[in-house]
């Protein structure tokens, strides 16, 4: 006679919730994501941002350089490149570039910051460092809900419906005498 | 057996062949955390006076990484916090603080003399220098550096303060500006692209 495993119809029906946990919190997660998502939701780039020759003196006489906001939002891991035409250094944040150079900064964490900024005469900028969903984030996602999914639905599901739950009840049917056979 | 040990040479070899290129790897991969300045530009000369009096040349400090901050003694928050870090940075690096200077430029040079520069930085530490020099050579160090300093009239004591640009300068082993740091930059970020700048010079 085969013997079959005792946890084999535990496994199937594992192996079953995980499917459907997965295919569950996938179409979940990406729902959210389309309705919640912006802008910012992208993969890091570099932005760049020139300095024209004369902006010293533009923002000595007054004026405010019309290219750059005064505040700036990021996502982390974006490079902000900035190249100095002028004739003078200048701050753009935590920025600094000589006159004629180009420097750049990773963006690193997420944080709102404010600096000094030499070409915007209220001399302040606001950055904002945000954390982009990405396809990484929402795989990362996946990966950490389907498990909990999976074993909460299980537990559940052995509550309700229990392994061979039927079996124990014909057992003993079978076991029961018949009427008249006393 | 032979073949047996054969293999175990060949195993070696690769497992190390493969060990230097992922070093490799992340040595080429190594982004600077700091603001770079790309290309690197030459950082403007000058000669200052220690707080002992002697000269210091920027150009004479070739094959060393030079961390440059503007400040003044009489600074009762920045200053304080920045040389506090130079300790902390110094501290971290080890034996390969040798390699660096820790500079502090002042912007009060009324009142920052070599006496006043030479009681404070041996404060922090004995190794770090203080410079200073006359109005006129200040203001074209302070010029080339793109320094903002403004007095500012207290009423108190000690007269005025100054309000000044924070930023932190590293100039790396050729004399070129490579890296600046905004004020409160984390001092683990400076100690990580100050040994890898190392790594790279040696």
């Amino acid at each position: 006679m085969k013997k079959t495993n005792p946890l084999r119809p535990y496994l199937i029906r594992l192996g079953l919730i995980l499917v459907l946990s997965a295919i569950f919190v996938g179409i979940f997660n990406e729902a959210v994501f389309l309705l919640q998502k912006d802008q910012h939701d992208r993969a890091p780039q570099t932005i760049e941002l020139v300095i024209p020759a004369g902006t010293a003196e533009r923002v000595a006489a007054g004026e405010d350089d019309p290219a750059i906001p005064a505040e700036m939002v990021f996502v982390m891991g974006d490079t902000l490149l900035v190249r100095n035409e002028d004739t003078t250094s200048h701050q753009l944040g935590p920025v600094w570039v000589p006159a004629g150079a180009t420097a750049s900064l990773a963006m690193g964490e997420p944080a709102k910051l404010a600096y000094s900024c030499s070409f915007s005469t209220n001399r302040y900028l606001n950055l904002d460092i945000r954390q982009p969903t990405t396809l990484n984030t929402r795989l990362t996602a996946l990966l950490l809900a389907t498990p909990t999914m999976t074993a909460l639905i299980f537990i559940y599901s052995l509550l309700v419906f229990p392994v061979g739950g039927k079996q124990p009840r014909q057992e003993a049917k079978a076991a029961s005498p018949k009427e008249g056979e006393a | 057996m032979k073949t047996r040990f054969g293999f175990l040479g060949v195993g070696i070899v690769v497992g190390i062949a493969l060990m230097l290129v992922g070093w490799q790897i992340v040595q080429r991969s190594y982004r600077y955390q700091g603001s770079l300045i790309d290309p690197p530009l030459a950082a403007p000369d000058f000669a200052l006076n220690d707080q002992s009096g002697s000269s210091f040349r920027l150009s004479e400090q070739r094959g060393k990484i030079v961390l440059i901050f503007f400040g003044y003694t009489n600074c009762p928050d920045v200053c304080p916090l920045t040389m506090a870090n130079y300790r902390q940075i110094k501290s971290e690096l080890g034996v390969q603080a040798d390699q660096v200077e820790f500079v502090l430029i002042t912007i009060d040079p009324e009142r920052d003399t070599p006496e006043r520069l030479q009681g404070y930085v041996s404060s922090f530490d004995p190794r770090f220098i203080g410079l200073s020099g006359s109005l006129e050579e200040m203001q074209k160090v302070w010029e080339s550096f793109g320094v903002y300093r403004a007095k500012v009239e207290t009423g108190s004591a000690s007269g005025y303060t100054m309000d000044h640009s924070a930023r932190m300068y590293l100039i790396d082993p050729s004399g070129n500006w490579r890296l600046t740091y905004p004020y409160g930059f984390e001092n683990e970020k400076i100690v990580a692209d100050l040994q890898h700048m190392l790594r790279e010079a040696n």
